[in-house]
């Protein structure tokens, strides 16, 4: 008995052995990538409103019109056929398409299209003003939304907005069709199956959510019943890999074949690498500074622009940020309408220095700036406070964790903020929305945009923004945007910093992963490997 | 008669004399341990280190250089002989000015644990009854959680911060001095001089503070000076884990946390406070060692 016991632990250790030199690899039909995957509340398309999550929907469920990722204005209908829109700018009708089917072999109509919209305003989770503020509530959506055929319906509007406003809004997470016969079935008091929903899956994408394990994993498998081009892979797993070097060092070893959360420096170290390609796409993301109207010395318009000038752009986007980020500095992203990309301040401590003493501060003065307390916010805040100490400002920072910095920001306590804005959708109004109105700047204004946060009382601009939403000649309206990107480069108390560049390193044999312009767009659905 | 002599003198004239002879004596028994003598160099160096720490270090603990060119360089570079870390900070400054926070620490969590130990531990000793029952039970109780898990639910609760850390770890690291001052306590209080000092008329206090406390003062610091290294692991981990300093402080466990995301390239930014942290504690561990041999009674031939 113990020599066959001893016998047989020595073969497994003999096969451990000889297995060693193999390389690890991944199954042939399965895609395996190494992804922070904890911010996942929810699998709900009303709901989901979180970068891992839009990515699952986005690439689980359809959306009723999409765009080429490449190209965002080549607009053209998914679950949907066509639209047309009415006279008075105020209805958009849809056809849907015929003869598509969800996974669950329920097919695709209208019915379904027109619950999703109404699903999502009635249970109001954090996404649904991106349709609310199209006129729609809880009360009237039924009203708004309105089937007229099989597969006809109308969406309608209290004024007559952008159409292409309108539809990149239904590009969105939150305008995702789920499957309304099988959501129904799960229905318990009255909530629309959002409890079911949570952990389940009523989509008609070129995957099915199979299961999702809290920080562990979310497992994907090909739709049988999807009604394009069946995905080449089998599976695609997602595994929460928290640490950065963690991943890098199982993709080097073949244990995953793409890590999503990369460091600059493992950018660099993965560089050199033959059997690893680095991919990447620009993402939406500004990285921006906010400061507080309400500071007696940041209020000053002279202060504002000096502080633009104190800031090393370009070294910090070619060290600690290398390859995650590319300098920008206009709110409108690039790659949006009308977005501005000019660059026009970089380091000028002399140029500060003069904007300062006609500001009155010509010696400096102290501020505080909320920081939150991940790697790379902390070392972009401690860049930042050096330069700003070459024109004698003192620049203390808070550090805090999220929750902490942006409850202070909310509030609107802080001095100066460094943070992170991505765009809700791919219309220009998201970012104008909040970086260039701000309707009420009272301390108890209904609607708290990003101006509000910072007290930046604007009138005129905010006039000039909702001017924009309703003009539907798009090069006309591309030219109100540059002009209201222009005059908050010149007044702003936003110092715009970087655009969010996003790195994916993957092993060589992986083809067709698109990187889009949000996360919802970023498709394996033709990965090969 | 030289000094030396007069110390060691076998008929002290004085209770002076008495007093220094014995602690010339421990000196004696203490230098002659010398991993006790390289575990007070170690402290005192630290100590030394972080009263001229603005002198010593080569540059500023928090600002940084040039990034573009001096970013992570390696030990033993031109002007930076640890390396730099990601910001280009100099990292030998940053351990130089991080021994103040540690000693901070250290001192802070003795200065503040010690006493409450010290004082549950002999009165609950002293009085024995219902006392003593309330309150090793209370310390009990603290007893029972994992140090590190409860200094981190304080410090949940208070918010990050090295002030709230140290409060953490003091409010943690009591109940073992108490425990050590009850046993000594029950040893003594029966003795005939309290007894004595008692018939006099001397208050409950007096005695406590007058003769059981200056009896428990050598094992427990002892104890503490052994605690020391466990002091500093438990503020390290608590700065590690992004909960005690906060950056730009140069807090030795905060930096190997800044460091981590570079180990496999430029393993030098965490090694360096890594290796700091190893050698205060090693330093603590063996000037505890050599001081309970020369002040134990117990342990003494």
């Amino acid at each position: 008995m113990f020599h066959k016991r001893l016998l047989a632990s020595g073969a497994i250790a003999a096969l451990l052995i000889g297995s060693m030199p193999l390389r690890a690899e991944t199954p042939a039909d399965t895609l395996i990538q190494a992804w922070s995957i904890d911010d996942i509340i929810t699998l709900d398309p009303a709901e989901i409103f979180e970068f891992t999550a839009s990515e699952i929907a986005g690439n689980s469920y359809e959306t009723l019109i999409g765009y080429d990722p490449k190209n965002v204005s080549d607009i053209f209908g998914k679950a949907a056929e066509s639209w047309t829109i009415s006279e008075d700018g105020k209805t958009i009708s849809f056809t849907m398409r015929e003869g598509r089917s969800f996974a669950s072999g329920n097919p695709i109509t209208a019915e379904d299209a027109v619950f999703s919209l109404v699903r999502a305003v009635k249970l109001d989770k954090s996404p649904a003003f991106i349709l609310t503020q199209f006129g729609l509530n809880a009360d009237n959506v039924d009203e708004m939304v309105v089937q007229t055929g099989p597969m006809t319906f109308d969406f309608k509007m209290d004024q007559a907005y952008a159409p292409t406003l309108v539809l990149y809004c239904l590009t969105a997470t939150v305008a995702m069709v789920v499957d309304k016969k099988l959501v129904m079935e799960h229905e318990a008091n009255g909530d629309f199956g959002y409890e079911w929903l949570k952990t389940n899956y009523a989509g008609s994408g070129p995957f099915t959510i199979r299961d999702w394990r809290a920080n562990e994993v979310v497992v994907l498998e090909r739709n049988p019943n999807y009604s394009g081009e069946a995905a080449p892979m089998a599976r695609a797993i997602y595994r929460h890999i928290p640490e950065t070097a963690t991943q890098r060092l199982l993709l080097e070893k073949g244990d995953i074949d793409i890590a999503r959360n990369l460091a600059a420096e493992d950018i660099k170290a993965l560089e050199g690498n033959a059997d690893i390609r680095i991919d990447s796409g620009v993402k939406g993301s500004i990285y921006y500074l906010g400061m507080n109207q309400k500071n007696e010395f940041l209020g000053k318009p002279e202060v504002r622009q000096a502080m633009k000038y104190l800031v090393d752009y370009q070294t910090i986007a070619d060290t600690i940020m290398a390859g995650k980020v590319k300098v920008h500095q206009a709110f409108l992203p690039e790659g949006f309408l009308g977005a501005l990309n000019d660059n026009p301040f970089s380091l000028n401590v002399e140029k500060a220095k003069e904007l300062l003493a006609e500001a009155g501060v010509p010696d400096g003065f102290t501020v505080t700036m909320d920081t939150r307390n991940t790697p790379e916010i902390t070392a972009m805040g401690q860049a930042i406070q050096q330069t700003m100490a070459e024109a004698g400002i003192t620049l203390e920072l808070i550090p805090g964790d999220g929750q902490q910095t942006l409850t202070k920001y909310r509030a609107r306590n802080h001095d100066i903020y460094i943070g992170r804005w991505g765009p809700d959708y791919q219309d220009p109004h998201t970012n104008a929305d909040t970086f260039a109105r701000n309707p009420d700047n009272a301390d108890d204004a209904a609607s708290k945009p990003l101006a509000w946060r910072n007290a930046w009382d604007i009138p005129e601009m905010t006039k000039a923004a909702d001017a924009a939403v309703l003009e539907s000649d798009p090069d006309k309206r591309a030219e109100m945007y540059l002009a209201l990107q222009k005059e908050s480069q010149e007044t702003s108390p936003f110092v715009i910093m970087f655009q969010e560049i996003e790195v994916l390193g993957m092993r060589n044999n992986v083809e067709g992963f698109i990187v889009g312009p949000s996360f919802n767009d970023n498709s394996f659905a033709h990965v090969t490997k | 008669m030289s000094t030396r002599e007069w110390l060691l003198s076998e008929q002290p004239a004085s209770r002076r004399q008495a007093r220094l002879g014995q602690g010339y004596r421990t000196w004696l028994a203490f230098r002659g341990n010398w991993l006790a003598m390289v575990g007070l160099g170690i402290v005192l160096a630290l100590i030394v280190i972080a009263a001229l720490a603005d002198v010593l270090a080569p540059y500023n603990p928090v600002t940084g250089g040039d990034l573009n060119t001096q970013r992570l360089l390696p030990p033993l570079s031109p002007g930076h002989l640890l390396g730099t870390d990601d910001l280009a900070r100099d990292i030998l400054s940053r351990l130089i000015h991080g021994t103040r926070l540690t000693l901070m620490v250290v001192a802070l969590v003795a200065l503040i644990a010690t006493p409450i130990g010290l004082l549950v531990g002999t009165t609950a000793g002293y009085f024995g009854g219902w006392v003593d029952t309330v309150l090793m039970r209370l310390t009990d109780i603290v007893l029972a959680f994992p140090r590190l898990i409860l200094a981190l639910a304080f410090v949940a609760a208070l918010g990050p911060g090295i002030e709230n850390a140290i409060i953490a770890i003091a409010i943690t690291s009591w109940p073992p001095y108490a425990r050590l001052a009850r046993a000594e306590t029950l040893t003594i209080r029966n003795s005939d001089f309290i007894a004595a000092t008692r018939l006099q008329g001397a208050s409950s206090l007096r005695i406590i503070w007058k003769h059981i406390v200056p009896l428990c003062m050598s094992s427990v610091i002892i104890r503490v000076t052994l605690d020391m290294a466990g002091i500093i692991l438990t503020a390290a981990g608590v700065g590690f884990l992004g909960l005690g300093a906060q950056p730009p402080q140069p807090e030795w466990g905060a930096m190997i946390a800044g460091g981590r995301r570079f180990l496999l390239d430029q393993w030098w930014v965490a090694t360096m406070p890594g290796l700091a942290i190893f050698v205060v504690s090693l330093g603590f561990n063996l000037l505890g060692d050599g001081l309970r041999d020369v002040l134990d009674p117990k342990g003494r031939k």
